[in-house]
């Protein structure tokens, strides 16, 4: 099988994202019920948003690679892999070959959980597949094996339906969302650490009691919120550490055009994938609409992006301070091997942090503390992992020079999950398969944990009247 | 005409599709609209001069702005009570 399906996924790669998923969208469209126009439409507004992100990469590439580079140079802090965020990583996801099959593999992977009892959240929310899609790119280029790619990607999907199971009273509880889980591939694993790192906390004497307002965080760390200045002064930063300003004339005029670059690329990025999203909804909207017309009756957890959350004051605080933080444990750590510079997914911390906060039960002061000791950690794994990612994006036809510029990403690259996986594919076949029994085996905890829960919530339930 | 802000965590995903659901309903309602996305940490700084917010995140409440809940747009119960508070906001 493998022998058939090497030179298929070599000719996608070649082709690129940008004409395949047009193709395969319009295609996944009609076999969903969408008429051709509006199937077509979707697909190819799909790969607009592939041209788009890859100029912005392009750019940041051209632009911040070199001057990270010579700001390692410079200051002897050697953080030259580029963050690209996860406008970027996304859209390297989906457009590698794991990515193209993720849709139809996804939605079969979630029936079949649901189907089998295992796991109770359908999730809405196509769009957050590429999360899935990004661990099965990175398994499928250290295994040189699309098939084990595909199986990682199906088992990683898996167990974020599980965590996303899992979290969801609490979720439900602290966001009054009722009937919502978050199965996103950023905030479930980081909010299931949470819950070790909450025991922990709590044993700490002087901890306890601690907490800060959300309100004073806004006003006072405000300015870290905005991209657009975030890469303003970020640029200027890294222009004035890597070019330094030996000669006014042309040194000012490298600081100020990687100032506003960097401004221009975190301002630009979501913006195109803003034109991805719009291409993949109403495929999305179909898919929601064929799987309920399926199994009616059944009741699901609705599985939403953590983005319905990121707007609660104590995420949003917990994020503001995090911004600054995460900068300088990245300085810190560089002399401990840390080489990722955190850019693009500064702006993209309150996922990392939306199920951590109401596991903390919104205490700012733990969540900054556990969200920085799990990005610190992060950092290790996303330097680990750079040349992979550059790899899978070089692959997916993204404007990169192989040699010239590392990228990676906080936000995903970061993740425990994806160490997991990596580290799995690392060992070779075994360690693939292993991997995929383990998580299994999580699944099937999980599912025996949810049932205990809902027997005690029952006897609960029933004991209420008659006290 | 009126200015309707979408507001979500990222001004990406999930304001994308309230977007597209909010401009689509105005549009057959005949009400002309200007519907624009954001994030809501745009919303820390000097407030936005719109006419109406639908965020489906929590916006902060110092907001002077009728502010519409769109997360029945997201999950599709109570979409349509959702998109008529958006029109009667909006006359």
């Amino acid at each position: 099988m493998e022998s058939i399906l090497g030179p298929i996924s070599g000719y996608l790669t070649g082709l690129g994202p940008s004409v395949v998923l047009p193709v395969l969208i319009t295609i996944f469209g009609l076999i969903l019920g969408l008429k051709l126009g509006k199937s077509f439409r979707a697909g190819v507004t799909i790969g607009i948003g592939f041209i788009g992100i890859n100029l912005v990469i392009g750019l940041l590439g051209g632009q911040v690679g070199p001057a990270a580079t010579a700001m390692a140079e410079g200051l002897g802090v050697s953080l030259d892999v580029v963050d690209v965020g996860w406008p970027s990583s996304a859209a390297i996801a989906f457009g590698s070959a794991i990515g193209a099959m993720i849709i139809p593999l996804g939605l079969l992977v979630n029936v079949i959980l649901l189907v089998t009892g295992l796991t109770r959240t359908f999730d809405i929310d196509l769009w957050n597949y590429w999360h899935s899609a990004l661990i099965g790119a990175l398994v499928a280029a250290v295994t040189e094996s699309f098939l084990l790619g595909l199986l990682s990607a199906a088992v990683h999907l898996a167990l974020v339906l599980a965590f996303a199971d899992l979290t969801a009273p609490i979720v439900q509880k602290y966001f009054q969302l009722p009937e919502i889980s978050f199965p996103h591939g950023t905030s479930a694993p980081y909010g299931l650490l949470a819950i070790p790192l909450n025991r922990l906390f709590d044993a700490i004497p002087g901890l306890k009691g601690l907490d800060a307002t959300p309100a004073a965080i806004q006003k006072r760390f405000g300015m870290f919120g905005e991209s657009l200045m975030m890469g303003l002064v970020l640029g200027l930063l890294i222009g004035i550490f890597g070019y330094g300003f030996d000669d006014p004339a042309a040194d000012s005029t490298a600081i100020l055009t990687l100032a506003i670059s960097l401004a221009a690329a975190m301002f630009l990025l979501p913006r195109m994938v803003a034109i991805l999203m719009e291409g993949l909804m109403p495929i999305s909207e179909a898919a929601r609409t064929f799987v309920q017309k399926r199994f009616p009756g059944r009741t699901f957890y609705i599985g939403l992006d953590s983005a319905v959350a990121v707007g609660q004051p104590s995420v949003i605080a917990t994020s503001l301070i995090l911004v600054p933080v995460t900068l300088l444990i990245a300085v810190a750590l560089a002399p401990a091997g840390n080489r990722v510079l955190p850019l693009v997914d500064l702006a993209t911390i309150p996922f990392v942090v939306a199920v951590m906060v109401p596991i903390f039960r919104g205490n700012i002061v733990r969540s900054v503390i556990g969200g920085g000791i799990l990005i610190g950690a992060g950092l290790f794994v996303a330097t680990w992992i750079a040349p992979t990612f550059t790899q899978v994006a070089v692959a997916s036809g993204f404007a990169l020079e192989e040699g010239q510029t590392t990228i990676s990403s906080i936000v995903d690259g970061a993740n425990p999950l994806t160490a997991v996986f990596f580290a799995a594919a690392r060992l070779g076949v075994p360690g693939v398969l292993g991997a995929a029994l383990l998580s299994l085996g999580a699944v099937f905890a999980i599912r025996v944990a949810m049932a205990r829960r809902d027997r005690a919530a029952a006897a609960a339930g029933s004991q209420e009247p008659s006290a | 005409m009126k200015k309707v802000l979408i507001i979500c965590g990222t001004g990406v995903a999930t304001s994308t599709v309230v977007a597209a659901k909010v401009r689509d309903h105005l549009a057959a309602q005949g009400i002309e609209a200007d519907v624009s996305q954001g994030k809501v940490m745009d919303l820390m700084g000097p407030a936005p001069e719109v006419d109406l917010i639908v965020a489906t995140t929590e916006v902060p409440a110092t907001l002077d702005v009728p502010v519409v809940r769109a997360l029945p747009l997201l999950t599709g119960i109570g979409e349509d009570a959702a998109l008529a508070e958006i029109v009667s906001a909006l006359s």
